[in-house]
């Protein structure tokens, strides 16, 4: 077990999401950074696609109810028993009883604790996230709390592939790279000065933004037809432009349908970099070539 | 790509979304049930999941992209594919998609807080509402918002009304309400904007059930009062 002593302000169990169900309405879900999450699952000697604690907004403190393996990516610090933890080589052997006290980084939105055995919660529909505009999945449907015992699962017999070194995770949120995207199934709607506006504007990540969606600031992209159109299937990434011109970037417990005109797909490898933003960040996007 | 009535765009690199028109109504509902239906027959290697809506069949896929919209192009047009003048053996119930549809009876106590307000809006007694609400059969369009959300049409004409102009921050799970041409469950509680008239006791969606989803596209809803 892994006791959530003191709850950071939003974090959630994810793995790697459904890998179907949009037909009845069930979004993919899951890690908002799937890639950061599987490094660090692989770390610790599990299957990239374990359950793990996504993590946001603040600090907290973890317990470990036993002697485990783990380790904490994409934090700005963390300390172990009081002691600053050796960030280098971030898998840490945890006495019973340890103290895990994690800070995230000012760089990064979410960071991922991973446990040797994955977070054993019970699997809906074949995954153990949580999906919170439904209330189920993860632990109990929600965000954790504190008090909160979180089951861990058996390791794997051997441990996979040899340990991946922390500079080889790729930095999601260093980089000033333009997030590429592809045409969206409804770019045709856009005429030219509209998708110049997509394509050569900076917009910020707006404050109201979250796993459902980022809401992007900066200038109005309008269409050049009738903007809403018969519910469609959408999916994290699609770029939808509303009737006020704002672009919203879904992501993982998006949507599976919307009416609103699609311009443009943020390629599923830059996706996790964008989800990584923190409100106020500047972005600007590109077409993949 | 166009060609045959049909368009087919991308949706992101692992997704196609064939375009039928631009309309919501039933005739072209039964084109993307009939599509829908030929696509999942095909046994297309890679495909991940079909997602019919009002006017378009979206397929998710891993793998070759260009041999999956290859695959497609043949199936909006069976007759070429299938030999000259070859007619589809009844596409909607096509092996493999395992989608008989199914009439779903739905109790309804019809107590909503907005009952009163559509009945004023529409000039009809609450009991005309319940009425022409509970006395025809809707078609599935489509499932999405969240999971178990069928939106199902079409309306009485006359219970036509616009979204409510502040949405509830919270419906309950349970709600029966309409919005436009369009009537559904809400399966769990989540904001909304439409008008509740009603509720059920009936899960639209359970995680732990198999199916979770009651509802799938291209099935049909009638609702019950009950006292």
């Amino acid at each position: 077990m892994i006791l959530v002593e003191k709850a950071p302000p939003f974090a959630t169990v994810q793995d790697m999401g459904w890998l179907t169900g949009r037909a009845i309405g069930l979004p993919q879900g899951g890690a908002m950074d799937p890639l950061l999450l599987g490094r660090a699952n692989t770390l610790v000697g599990n299957l990239p696609g374990a359950a793990g604690i996504e993590w946001a907004l603040g600090p907290g403190v973890l317990r470990a109810g036993f002697a485990c393996e783990l380790t904490v990516l994409g934090a700005g610090q963390v300390l172990l028993n009081d002691e600053p933890a050796d960030m280098a080589h971030p898998v840490w052997s945890l006495e019973p009883g340890a103290r895990v006290a994690i800070t995230p980084d000012p760089e990064h939105r979410f960071l991922y604790v991973a446990v040797r055995g994955g977070i054993a919660v019970p699997e809906i529909m074949g995954s153990r996230s949580t999906y919170l505009p439904g209330g189920f999945g993860g632990f109990e449907g929600r965000r954790l709390k504190a008090g909160d015992l979180l089951p861990v699962g058996p390791a794997l017999h051997t441990r996979l592939g040899g340990l991946v070194h922390p500079r080889a995770v790729p930095d999601a949120g260093a980089a000033e790279m333009p997030i590429r995207v592809t045409r969206g199934p409804q770019w045709d709607r856009f005429d030219e000065p509209a998708r110049r506006v997509l394509l050569e504007s900076r917009f910020r990540i707006s404050a109201s933004s979250d796993r459902m969606g980022f809401r992007l600031e900066g200038p109005a992209i309008v269409p050049s037809r009738t903007a809403t159109l018969p519910s469609e299937a959408a999916c994290p990434g699609a770029i939808q432009i509303p009737d006020g011109g704002v672009p919203i970037v879904l992501m993982p417990d998006g949507p599976t349908v919307g009416g609103y005109p699609k311009i443009a797909v943020v390629l599923r490898a830059d996706l996790r970099c964008l989800a990584q933003y923190l409100p106020g960040r500047e972005v600007r996007f590109r077409e993949a070539g | 790509m166009s060609g045959f009535g049909a368009t087919i765009v991308p949706l992101g690199e692992q997704a196609w979304t064939v375009v039928l028109g631009e309309t919501v109504d039933r005739l072209l509902h039964q084109r993307v049930t009939a599509l829908a239906g030929r696509i999942a027959g095909a046994k297309i290697p890679g495909l991940v999941e079909i997602v019919p809506a009002y006017a378009t069949v979206t397929v998710f896929f891993e793998g070759d992209a260009e041999e999956i919209r290859r695959r497609l192009v043949a199936l909006c047009h069976p007759e070429r594919s299938e030999g000259a003048g070859g007619r589809h053996p009844d596409p909607e119930r096509s092996e493999g998609e395992g989608a008989e549809p199914q009439l779903h009876t739905i109790p309804v106590r019809y107590t909503g807080p907005d009952l009163a307000f559509v009945a004023t809006e529409t000039g009809l007694t609450p009991e005309q509402v319940v009425e022409r609400h509970s006395g025809r059969e809707y078609l599935v369009y489509l499932l999405g918002f969240v999971p178990g959300f069928g939106y199902l049409g079409d309306l009485d004409p006359s219970l036509v009304l616009p979204r409510r102009a502040t949405p509830r921050t919270r419906v309950p799970a349970g709600s029966v309400a309409i919005a436009g041409a369009q009537t559904a469950v809400y399966p769990l509680a989540t904001p909304g904007g439409w008008h509740l008239i009603g509720a059920t006791t009936m899960a639209m969606f359970d995680p732990a059930r198999e199916p979770p989803a009651l509802l799938r596209a291209g099935d049909r809803v009638r609702f019950e009062p009950m006292p």
